[in-house]
This record gives C-alpha cells, sequence and structure tokens, in this order.
C-alpha cells in the first residue's frame, strides 16, 4: 500500500513536469524608479565610489582665457576642438593627419573662462564618440565639403579652409594646397559621422581605423597636454570658413 | 474501499499535497503568480538623473530602484529580477571604474539573470569578464560564441530557474556587433543568427520541460529597414512566451503582442532606459492543464493602475 502511494505520488510528480503550466493573464506596470525608497544598502555601496567620481569631475585640467562658444560659420571653440582631433588622431593612429572635422551638432555645451574641469570636457562631449580616421579621396572629400557648407559649415582644423557661397563650397583648401579630386586624404572624424551620421552618407561605406579612444578623452588629453606645456588654451577666428554671398 | 476509489481519493490528497503547501482546506488552487521585474539599457546610471531641470531629473538611481524591488519582493510570492543589456557606458562611473560598482550593485539587488549590450564590450571583452567576479547573476546568451575569448567560461546560453511550480527557461540573444562595436573590443567574438539560435535554445528549453521562456534580448524593439529585431524575432519564434527587449531605448507603453509559428502568443517589453523605470510584468499561470499541450494559447492583458 505504501508502495502504491509512492508510485501515485511519483506519477503525479511527473505529471506535474510534463505538462506545461501555461500563462492565463498579465498584468502590466512600469513603476518610475523615483527617490521615494531608498535601499541603504545600495546607497552605502555607492557611496565611496560616488565621492571618487565627484572629485575626479571636479579636477581642474587647463585654463581658458575666454569663455568659448560654438557659432557658424566658424568658432573658437570649434577649431579648438577639430584642432584636438587632428592632433590627438595623428598621435594615437601614428600618421600624420591631413584634417580634421567636428559635426557641429555633436558640440554640447560652452567652455567658460577660467578653470577647465573634467567635468566641463564631459558636458562639452557628452557621448561616447570615438575618434577614427579615413582615408577618403578627394573626389568623396569634396562631396562632404558641400554637405558641410549646405549645413552652414563645421569646425574644420588648423591649414584648411573654403569658402560658402550660396550654399555651396569653394576655395577648398586642404593643408594650404586646393583639393586635388584624384588625390587620398587621411582625415580625422566622429566614427558617428564616418558611420555616415549627420548626413555624411558619402563616408558611410570607407572602411575607418578604430582604436576605441573616444573623442572625450582625446580633448581632456589634448587639454593636459597644452596645459602641461604652458601653453594657453586661447582659440581664435582664423577665417577658417568664410561665408561670402557676392 | 476498492483499489479504484482509493487511487482516486489519494490523487485528491496527493494532489493538494502537492499543489497547494500552505493550503488549509482541501481546495486545489488553480492559478500560480509569478512577477517578471525587468530593466535595460541601464547605462551606468547609479545615481538618480541631477536635479538640473530636465525630464529625468530625480529619477533612476540603485538606491531607488532596490528599495522598489524590495517592496514588491514583500509582496509578491514568485519574483524573476531581469536585465536586457547595456549595464555599462553613460556616466562616469563606467570611465572611472569600468562596470565594477554596476555589477555589484545588480548583485545585491538580486537580479536572477542577464544578457549582454553592445555597449558591455566598451571597456573590452576581458573587461567584462573580469567584472563577472563580482557578479552573482548569470549572463546568458545564445548567438555570441566566445570561443578563445575571455568569456569564454563566463556565460550560458540558456539557464532554468524554479519559481514556485513553474520551471522558467531563460535564453538570451545579442545584437550584430560588425560596425556597432570596434573589433578591438569583441576581439574573436563570432555573431551568429538570433532567430535560429533562440528557436535552437528555446527547443531545448521546452525538451527540458519549461513551463514558460523568456528570451533577454538586445536586439533592439523593431527596424525601418529589415533589421533582425524583437518584432522579428517573435513572429519567427515557435517556443518564447516572452521577449524582454533593450537597445532602442523605448518606453513602451504596454507590452506588445505578437503571434509565434505556433499560433501562440509572444509578448514584447522594453522600459526605456538609465535606470528610469522598472517594468512589471504579473503572469498568472495555470495549475495544470493537460488539454491545452498546442501553446496555441492566447493572454489577457490588463495594465496595473494601482499606485
Amino acid at each position: 500500500m505504501f508502495k502504491q502511494l509512492l508510485l501515485l505520488f511519483a506519477l503525479c510528480l511527473g505529471m506535474g513536469c510534463s505538462t506545461p503550466n501555461l500563462p492565463l493573464s498579465l498584468t502590466y506596470k512600469g513603476y518610475p524608479v523615483n527617490n521615494s525608497t531608498t535601499d541603504t544598502a545600495l546607497t552605502n555601496l555607492i557611496q565611496p565610489y560616488g565621492q571618487n567620481v565627484n572629485k575626479t569631475m571636479g579636477t581642474v585640467i587647463g585654463f581658458a582665457n575666454s569663455t568659448l562658444f560654438k557659432k557658424l560659420p566658424e568658432s573658437g571653440l570649434g577649431n579648438f576642438m577639430a584642432d584636438c582631433m587632428r592632433q590627438m588622431a595623428s598621435k594615437q593612429y601614428n600618421q600624420p593627419i591631413d584634417i580634421a572635422f567636428m559635426n557641429q551638432g555633436g558640440i554640447r555645451a560652452s567652455i567658460n573662462k577660467g578653470n577647465i574641469t573634467v567635468g566641463n570636457v564631459y558636458e562639452l562631449m557628452p557621448f561616447d564618440n570615438l575618434l577614427v580616421v579615413q582615408e577618403v579621396k578627394g573626389a568623396v572629400l569634396e562631396q562632404f565639403f558641400q554637405l558641410i557648407a549646405a549645413d552652414g559649415g563645421w569646425p574644420i582644423s588648423a591649414g584648411s579652409s573654403f569658402v560658402i557661397q550660396h550654399k555651396k563650397a569653394i576655395n577648398i583648401t586642404i593643408n594650404g594646397n586646393p583639393l586635388d579630386p584624384t588625390k587620398f586624404y587621411l582625415i580625422a572624424n566622429t566614427d558617428y559621422v564616418a558611420n555616415g551620421g549627420s548626413n555624411a552618407a558619402m563616408l558611410k561605406n570607407i572602411p575607418f581605423q578604430n582604436r576605441g579612444y573616444l573623442l572625450r578623452d582625446a580633448l581632456i588629453d589634448y587639454i593636459k597636454d597644452l596645459t602641461k606645456s604652458g601653453r594657453p588654451i586661447n582659440p581664435t577666428i582664423e577665417n577658417r570658413v568664410i561665408v561670402s554671398n557676392e | 474501499m476498492n483499489r479504484r476509489n482509493f487511487i482516486q481519493n489519494t490523487a485528491l490528497t496527493a494532489g493538494a499535497i502537492l499543489t497547494s503547501p500552505l493550503s488549509e482546506a482541501a481546495a486545489i488552487p488553480t492559478q500560480y503568480p509569478l512577477s517578471i521585474l525587468h530593466t535595460n539599457d541601464v547605462h551606468s546610471r547609479l545615481e538618480p538623473f541631477p536635479m538640473d531641470g530636465s525630464r529625468n531629473q530625480g529619477l533612476g538611481g540603485v538606491a531607488a530602484r532596490a528599495g522598489l524591488i524590495q517592496q514588491i519582493r514583500n509582496q509578491a510570492e514568485q519574483v524573476l529580477l531581469l536585465d536586457a543589456g547595456d549595464i555599462f557606458q553613460g556616466t562616469p562611473y563606467f570611465n572611472l571604474y569600468k562596470g565594477e560598482p554596476e555589477i555589484k550593485a545588480m548583485s545585491k539587488m538580486g537580479y536572477d539573470a542577464v544578457t549582454m549590450g553592445n555597449h558591455d564590450f566598451d571597456a573590452g571583452l576581458e573587461n567584462f569578464a573580469n567584472q563577472l567576479q563580482h557578479a552573482n547573476f548569470p549572463v546568458v546568451i545564445c548567438n555570441y560564441d566566445f570561443t578563445g575569448t575571455p568569456m569564454e567560461f563566463k556565460y550560458k546560453p540558456y539557464i532554468t530557474i524554479q519559481k514556485g511550480r513553474q520551471k522558467i527557461g531563460i535564453l538570451g540573444v545579442g545584437i550584430e556587433l560588425d560596425g556597432l562595436v570596434p573589433e578591438n573590443l569583441y576581439g574573436k567574438t563570432i555573431y551568429k543568427n538570433p532567430i535560429e539560435l533562440a528557436n535552437i535554445n528555446a527547443a531545448r528549453l521546452k525538451q527540458e520541460k519549461c513551463d514558460f521562456i523568456i528570451c533577454l534580448s538586445h536586439l533592439g524593439d523593431k527596424y525601418e529597414e529589415n533589421k533582425v529585431s524583437d518584432e522579428i524575432l517573435a513572429k519567427e519564434c515557435y517556443d518564447i512566451d516572452l521577449i524582454i527587449g533593450g537597445h532602442t531605448h523605448r518606453f513602451f507603453e504596454q507590452p506588445r503582442k505578437y503571434t509565434n509559428k505556433r499560433g501562440g502568443d509572444v509578448l514584447v517589453n522594453q522600459v526605456g532606459w538609465g535606470g528610469i523605470q522598472l517594468g512589471r510584468l504579473d503572469y498568472i499561470f495555470s495549475g495544470k492543464n493537460g488539454k491545452n499541450l498546442s501553446k496555441a494559447h492566447t493572454v489577457v492583458i490588463t495594465r496595473n493602475t494601482s499606485k
């Protein structure tokens, strides 16, 4: 009799497993995660990390002689960022870069006159855009300049210039020489733009070198380098981009 | 008492004992609850969003999330806590600590399983694998082949968890890495077709007699172009009941319902990003159901309007 019961028990268990328990109904809710109830253990867990994060964000890495704004067709802030991209890309990829581009929409804050902190750079460049390098034929680069001109002019690195006339780019010079449609140029961009972002479709299918170097880290390194070598952060307008509606 | 009667009576009693350890009477309960809590794309948001007048100010943060989870655990019978990837990247915490506090916090909150998002590769695959020393939860992903990488022995294609009467199968799928994640970060990881692998692994879970199969997905909910997504997975799968999604940072008004290859319901849900919301799906399961084995069943969905 006990044996029978055991057998039955096993049978029930077996059945319980072989016949699925089906879901009949579902009630859903999205809870806003607000501070109404906080867990002390978690607060304590992140507290030491947070202290250090706040300290790091407050770390001063340089000094701005004047407030740097973003502005079209050209701005000190834009020039500063494009120059940083060219120099740090040359360093990171160990090859001379002909020209660097900073997409105007990617500049997210100003840099105020005075001390520059790591946190300021996070505000300037909150995106995790990577600094990448592409080898681009002059003819394609010209199309890219046309996009930039139609967009009002993005920041470009020192030594290069162009004129926007009726939303078209003319008189394009790269490194002091007129753009040669048959020549290949090494350009520095964010991975966002190199992947065709901001309508840069002409760049999309061109392979790019990527070492996982964030533009934000490039900016922090660049500012630190300048500060270390005693050079001021004082970019100027150099007529890299000129609007002429003659 | 003849033998047949004896068996019937005993079956009833044994059934009652088995199904309802807490029942006072002989009544056999026929419905079993399971509460699934979920997050996605938390992106290193350990602290609440700063009080700077922006839309999300004061929302999120692990302390508040843990408090909420604890409240729910105090009330609900069976709780699962899941995350659909992109745990990493987005605040300076990640830049400084490469994910250590994120993984520690999730361990403390009692996550049952997570899958990997593209940003979880951001400090390199070796870093992700290293940070898992702080994890007490498994990483499930079935369409990345990590052979020969630091992740090789640190993930599972799927897991099973017994929750009360229900045996729950959980698998994971990840997004195509090429073009999204720098190659030097994902290394020798091989991306495989998520639909194929999800179906193969869900079939295994079915063989292991799971009552309910959840897929954690970082594919994204849907795309304009014909790119693989949760929507496509839902329509092309056979055995998956629920897809907990991510990547596209969408706050769903309500779970989306699709019909799978067997004609059954598949639900997809996603709760935005940044830990702004905690998703809660309260399922009620039938006690036993020998008749309806086809899986071509319908799940009734309602919104929980309680505070």
